[in-house]
Order: C-alpha cells, then structure tokens, then sequence
C-alpha cells in the first residue's frame, strides 16, 4: 500500500477534503441514528423493560393499547400467569406545582413485570395509592415521598421508587397497583402480557395475540417516525456512496497516464486496485473515527430534553456502514483503472 | 546473451474499409549491447513497434520472442511480469510517479518486485547518472532532462534485459537530447543490455549501432 499512502500523504488537501465530506456526512448519520434510536427508545423503553414476549388485546384496538378493553370473562379465560395492564394517560402534578404527562400503568405486585422492575432509588411498592415512577420524573425535580395530583381527580399517588428506562410512547410511566388506577378506568383491563407466547388455542375470541415487537411497531406514531428515519438514514448512506465515487472518479481520472505508465512498467492492474481500495478505506475509517468522537461530543453537551442515544451497537453498524459505503463507491473509479490501456496511454 | 527478435510481425488495426496495418511483415532482431534507434516520421507505426517489443500489444501475425521465449504464450499476468523484471520503459511523458520523490520511485519497485536491493544499488546508480543529489526531490522539481535521466535509471534498476524508450528526447534541447542518447548508448555497451529507441528526431542517428526506419508499417536498415 506504499502507492496509495504515499498520494494520501502528498495530496494532503484533496484527500482531506473528502474526509470532511464523509466526516459530514457520517455525523450527520451518527446523530440522526441516535437521534431515531433516542425516540425509539422513548415509546417502546418500558415494554423492553418489561422482557415480554406477548401480549393479549381486544381484537378491535388495532394492537392500540388505550384501545383495548378486555371483559372479565375475557381475562379469566387467559392463562393467569400474564400480567394483566390497566392504562391511562394524563398530566400530573406535584403539590410544589411540577407537571408531568404521564401514563399510569396498573399491575399487580406479584406480576412477573413488576417483579422485573429495576429501582435505581427507593423502594418498589406501589400499594395504598403508591408508586413507582420513571426517573425522568427525578430529573424532572421529583423527589421520593412526593405526591403526584392526578388531573382531573382527587386520587394522590407517593412515589416511592425511580425505576430506569420506564418511557411508554414518549411519556414517563408511573406504575401503580390495579386498585389505585380503578377510580380513573373504572377497573378496564387493555391487556394481558405474557413471558411466553401462547397457544392459539388459549386466545379467547374477541381477543388477538401479537408479539411484543409488533406490539411496539402499532404503537401511536412509533412506525412513521422510525420510517422517516429510516429513510434519512438509507439517503445519507446512498449520499456517502455518491460523494466517495464522484471524488475517487475525478482523482483517478487526473491520473490515469500516471496508472497507464505504471501498467507498461510492469505494475499489476490488481495491485492499482488494491490501493484505491485502501485509500477509500482508510479516508473513510479517519472520517468515521472524527464522526463517532463529535458524535459522542455533542450527545453529552445536548440538553437532556433531545433524546439522543449514541451506543455501541449503533457506532459499529453505521461505522461499518458508512466503510462499506466507501468501499462500493471506489468500484467505479476501479473500473477505470481497469479499463486503462498503457498502449493507449502510450499513444499507439 | 538476450536477445529480441521479431518474426514475419504484422499488426492490423479495424476491419473492413477501416483496416489499417499499421506494421507490415516486420523482421527485426536485437541482442545484448546494442543500442537501435528507430526512426520514422509520425504515425508511421513506431509507437506499435515498439508496444509490441514490450508486450503491451500481440501481434496480429507472427511472433515475438524474447530471449527465445514466445510473448504471445504468456498469460497477461506473466507479461506484467516480465514487463517488470525484463524490460525497462522510459517514456516521452508521465514517466515518474508524480507524488513520489526520486528515491520512493525506486523503493516502488523494490515493492513491486519484493525486493530489498535500495541503497547500494540505487545510490550506484543515480550517482553514475549524476543524481545523486536528486533524492528528496519531487518530479515537478526537476528540470526535463534531469526527470529522463530519472527515469533511465529507474529502467535499468529492476537489471531488465533491454529498455524501450519513446521519444525519450522529445521535450529536450539539441544538447539535453544528445546527452542522454549517449547516455543511453554508453548504458547499451557498459552493462550489456539491448536498448530500443523510437524517435522521429534524425539529430540522433549517427550516435546508434543501428538505425532502423518505419515508414507506412514496413522497417528497413538504414545504418
């Protein structure tokens, strides 16, 4: 790779000038797909939290949570060890005048989801009006003992505990006992939740069973948000791709007498093609790395209110990414290189 | 003894009304020692003649052979092959890398040919050839006839059997040319190897051992 890192280091500024461009274009990518991963994880944060792997609705709620009503008979017809899930939306407020939208979520004590629960600060109970709560109400200024006014009602929840990643379709969730939440949905079940996947046999009628992931694919808004995303995302990988080609195109133009002559002179068509390989890898790699630091820069110093999540999982599959990207974008000026024929160049 | 011979060559260009022989039944022969100028006047086939001696081309009757070996047997991966370890090409242009200084164009080849031969042989080299303070310099920082000297003495560092030269003087002076024709002569008789030069430039031919004319595709000795 003598050749190619000998024309990186002596064309310093076009080389430089095209790991700006795939630094740009790889931030841009890096905050974006933290960005989707961000607000993924604020809809679907406490159904991951709850490692479940079905749930039971109303076969008319379309997979919409605040849509299903399931009748006792319904439920007592289902296998009882599903965590059964009451649910309603509302703001609430401390008595020093904090507010919070929220979604109350009624289970039991003993349900395998609320035995998962995590606390990172006081205690799990949730009985006699108790709560545990989202830690963003902590960062939010809540504190342990406080009491949460619920609008609309005069029902007053504790909280007594902060519980981690706890966000259901962008709000924070407050989980309660089924006897604190019956006053607000009049003791409505939406849903049961199972650790396993049931039989289709032990799915009552007028009840469908969906799987968790498709679950959070019907939550309100989940699906076209993370499409658009998605869409931003492939255009800025087809954008990477362009700019690699179109820069690579150019400089293999300029020289392509020099790679004729060298061709005559005895160097391998493969050996020029490995080294434009190389330096697409390498100007890619230098672009990613600078990406991924700024990337992780500017997540820290964004206020906590934009939800961005730059993890490891995401830096490797969009740095892989963006490298493969590269690496198809120098296949064309590769073509050139092997088209060149030094008795052209020559002047046969 | 190396030797290059070229037998009953033909080679034709389209077909059809389109059909140009841009060389006629050639027989040529050249052996360790000699320096052969061709000459002839543009378009007359000696840029063919001599893509053909160097393997870039086949011909498209008879054949060519290089120390008695057939350059049409071999594969293209072998005629890159012995383009790099048997012949040695100067050209009229684009003859150095541009972003390599003149002691990375020699280390490209101690790459390409994995070898390890540097310092001794190329400091030997450069110095004969008057380079030697030459080596952290770029391309764009030597004059026309210091980058051919370069270049000559680039062919000759991988000890090819024979050199082919295009023009090698055509972006020089009267002066420069002569210089490094002699150069190129001296190279022939010192180190005993066969070099071809392709000029239109007539100033030269009294400095070769042979001098052989293109003109429309058929070559004869004329000195």
């Amino acid at each position: 790779m003598f050749l190619a890192i000998k024309e990186m280091l002596h064309e310093k500024l076009r080389y430089s000038l095209i790991v700006v461009l795939i630094f740009l274009v790889s931030y841009l990518l890096i905050i974006l797909t933290g960005l989707a991963t961000g607000l993924a994880n604020l809809n679907k944060a406490a159904i991951n939290e709850w490692d479940a792997s079905s749930i039971v609705l109303n076969s008319d709620s379309e997979g919409r949570l605040q849509q299903s009503f399931l009748s006792q008979d319904e439920v007592a017809s289902l296998p009882n060890n599903g965590t059964r899930i009451s649910q309603y939306s509302t703001l609430v407020k401390s008595e020093n005048g904090l507010k919070e939208n929220t979604q109350l979520v009624g289970l039991d004590s003993k349900s395998f989801i609320f035995k998962k629960l995590k606390i990172t600060s006081g205690s799990k109970n949730i009985r006699n009006n108790a709560g545990v709560v989202s830690d963003k109400f902590k960062s939010d200024g809540f504190k342990i003992g406080d009491h949460l006014l619920v609008a609309n009602s005069s029902l007053r929840i504790k909280i007594t505990g902060f519980t981690p990643r706890a966000t259901l379709s962008a709000l924070p969730v407050v989980y309660i006992s089924p006897d604190t939440i019956q006053p607000l949905n009049k003791g409505v079940t939406n849903a049961v939740v199972f650790k396993n996947k049931l039989k289709n046999s032990k799915i009552p009628k007028g009840t469908n069973q969906l799987s968790i992931s498709s679950f959070i694919k019907k939550l309100p808004g989940y699906s076209a948000q993370q499409l658009t995303f998605d869409f931003m995302i492939a255009f800025l990988y087809i954008i990477i791709l362009i700019v690699i080609s179109i820069f690579l195109y150019i400089l293999t133009v300029q020289k392509l007498p020099n790679l004729g002559v060298l061709k005559a002179q005895g160097v391998s068509t493969q050996y020029l093609i490995l080294s434009t390989l190389f330096q697409s890898f390498i100007i890619s790699v230098i672009g990613v790395i600078i990406a991924i630091i700024l990337g992780e820069i500017t997540a820290i110093t964004l206020p906590s209110e934009v939800p961005i999540v730059i993890d490891k999982s995401n830096i490797i599959v969009t740095g892989i990414g963006i490298i493969i990207m590269s690496l198809l974008g120098a296949l064309i000026p590769i073509r050139q290189i092997a088209k060149v024929d030094p008795y052209k160049i020559i002047g046969g | 003894m190396s030797n290059l011979i070229f037998e009953s060559v033909t080679k034709v260009f389209g077909e059809g009304s389109s059909k140009y022989v841009a060389l006629e039944n050639i027989n040529f022969k050249a052996e360790s020692g000699q320096l052969i100028l061709v000459v002839g006047p543009s378009g007359s086939g000696k840029t063919t003649f001599l893509t053909i001696a160097g393997g870039l081309q086949t011909p498209t009757e008879g054949d060519v052979k290089i120390n008695d070996s057939t350059i049409k047997s071999l594969s293209e991966k072998q005629q890159t092959k012995l383009r790099l370890e048997k012949i040695g090409f100067v050209l009229q242009s684009y003859n150095l890398v541009p972003f390599l200084t003149v002691e990375e164009q020699f280390k490209l080849v101690d790459k390409l040919k994995k070898q390890n031969l540097t310092e001794q042989k190329m400091h030997e080299l450069l110095s004969d050839l008057g380079l030697l303070e030459l080596l952290k310099k770029y391309p764009n920082q030597l004059s026309g006839g210091q980058k051919q000297r370069v270049a000559i003495a680039r062919a000759l560092y991988t000890d090819p059997d024979y050199i082919l030269a295009d023009e090698p003087t055509a972006a020089l002076d009267t002066d420069r040319s002569m210089k490094v024709i002699e150069l190129l002569r001296d190279l022939a008789h010192k180190r005993n190897k066969i070099i071809i030069v392709v000029t239109h430039d007539l100033r030269l031919k009294n400095t070769a051992d042979k001098v052989y004319q293109i003109i429309d595709g058929k070559m004869q000795m004329i000195n």
